[in-house]
């Protein structure tokens, strides 16, 4: 593939694309088939893009599908307005994150108007995603991943909102915002119950949620976990719900060596994930703090 | 002539007692001894078949009324004497106990065999104890990947419930839009009927009118 000529190519077909549209700026070109102008020039642009994509010129490519989009928008296209906003932000994103962020904003804001739920949900999770991982913004994440699991809940597309609020309130648990995190995690876990399908993964949604009412407060992790075992009958046999009595027991002994030994006896069998982990060593400190204090 | 029957009889029994005696003792002996022994169980089995060929002899020369006896004698002597060797042949190839005993070693050293009993077992406890752990791990890892790949599936199913009712919706809009179009196409000709009709009455006047004028004029 001669890439280098194709991007050659690419810049004439913008140009050409350009003139065409400035011609059909003026007023003649208006009343004698502007429309079929504009139409034409938006092709060249989506080739032209396509081209840049193949000689891996990112940002070119999304701007070529910016322009692409706008000139939809004039012809009142919704529908190839938005998807051509959505390739320039997927070409956007391997290069300018902040642009393909506004690109796919412009695009969840077409499908909203239209109505178009599920995919603006989708969308959003893209960006959640791109603030996740280029941008490492949480709290926008955060926002954009509940703003998906609100149109995930309003289309009755429940596993999905389930996906996002779970992001959504691990990224919580770990920016400190507790009640949210409790929140989701019984929501979820008392909606996963009855699906017999989910029941199963229901005990880990469980143990997360007691693991942050852990960290809140002791007394409110006891009450937790019996309401849990009240619920779910099975809880109480997993392995899960042992360590967190004996976690509970080595707290209120204050007991730093015992509350190490549980964990670590858990982690020989099944490994602890990094959530997992920093929400235990948060614990953790809490009892040394506790320790530290009594020194005192 | 039955005296010396009766002889042979008594030299038979004794001599198979010996040899019985002697074929016992054969499996438990070993080289020398045992060589020595068969040698002489061996001249003695030659002894016996002498003695039953004249006994076989004496029964020929006695008289027939009384020969039935003799004869059954003589045949129960000689399948004796058959069990006889075939137990000799037996016993050169028989093992015996004390075999055995040689082979393993003898009660002095049981005690050591005992504790490398006892560290064997102790070992293959904590093999059998590992392996039940590993395999208890990996029985947990199992359940976490059936937990994810059935919220997988749950995900798959709205996906194609949707897909379907979102199917079923385009379908019954590709209906509606087919009829509309039919009832475009149906108003299109009736436009271009009416345009003809009315094209031709325009005509007609026009025709009339020149007619009219003509006429007239």
């Amino acid at each position: 593939m001669d890439n280098s000529g194709k991007e050659k190519e690419a810049i004439q077909l913008m140009a050409d694309a350009d003139k065409k549209v400035k011609s059909s700026g003026s007023f003649l070109g208006g009343m004698f088939g502007g429309n079929q102008k504009v139409e034409e020039a938006c092709e060249m642009y989506a080739r032209a893009a396509n081209m840049f994509k193949m000689a891996k010129n990112w940002s070119a490519a999304g701007n070529a599908f910016c322009q692409a989009a706008r000139l939809h928008m004039q012809l009142q296209n919704k529908h190839d307005s938005a998807t051509s906003y959505v390739d320039a932000g997927n070409a956007f994103k391997k290069a300018d994150p902040h642009e393909a962020i506004k690109c796919l904003n412009a695009s969840i804001d077409i499908y909203t108007d239209m109505g178009r739920f599920t995919i603006a949900a989708k969308h959003h999770i893209t960006i959640a995603e791109v603030y996740e991982s280029e941008l490492v913004d949480i709290e926008k994440a955060i926002a954009h991943y509940e703003q998906a699991a609100d149109y995930y809940k309003g289309e009755e597309s429940n596993s999905s909102a389930n996906k996002c609020l779970l992001k959504v309130a691990s990224y919580s648990a770990q920016l400190e915002q507790y009640p949210k995190a409790i929140e989701i995690y019984e929501q979820v876990g008392s909606n996963t119950m009855d699906n017999p399908l989910l029941k199963y993964s229901a005990k880990e949604y469980f143990f997360k949620a007691a693991l942050c009412h852990f960290i809140v407060d002791e007394l409110n992790a006891k009450l937790a976990i019996a309401k849990y075992e009240e619920m779910f009958p099975a809880f109480s046999d997993s392995r899960e719900c042992k360590l967190l009595k004996k976690l509970l027991e080595a707290h209120e002994e204050q007991n730093a060596e015992a509350f190490t030994e549980a964990v670590k006896e858990f982690d020989s069998i099944s490994r602890l994930d990094q959530w997992h982990t920093t929400m235990l060593l948060r614990i953790k400190k809490t009892i040394q703090g506790d320790d530290e204090g009594d020194l005192k | 002539m039955s005296s010396d029957f009766e002889a042979y009889e008594l030299d038979f029994g004794t001599l198979t007692a010996e040899i019985t005696n002697k074929v016992g003792r054969i499996p438990k002996l070993a080289g020398e001894e045992k060589t020595q022994l068969v040698l002489n169980v061996d001249k003695q089995l030659e002894e016996v078949r002498e003695l039953l060929e004249q006994m076989d002899l004496e029964v020929r020369e006695i008289p027939i009324q009384s020969r039935g006896m003799y004869n059954s004698r003589l045949k129960s002597y000689k399948q004796e004497m058959e069990k006889l060797e075939k137990d000799f042949k037996r016993s050169r190839i028989a093992y015996s106990d004390e075999v055995r005993n040689e082979l393993l070693g003898d009660d002095a050293s049981s005690s050591e065999s005992q504790r490398a009993h006892l560290l064997d077992n102790t070992e293959r406890l904590e093999r059998s104890s590992r392996r039940l752990e590993a395999g208890y791990q990996i029985a947990v890892e199992t359940e976490q990947v059936g937990q994810e790949i059935l919220a997988n599936l749950n995900s798959d199913r709205e996906k194609i419930q949707r897909s379907r009712d979102r199917l079923r919706e385009t379908d019954a809009n590709l209906g509606k839009s087919s009829r509309i179009l039919t009832g475009m196409l149906r108003r299109i000709i009736q436009n271009r009927v009416l345009v003809f009709i009315l094209g031709a009455i325009i005509l007609l006047t026009i025709v009339l009118a020149i007619y009219f004028n003509l006429r007239g004029h």
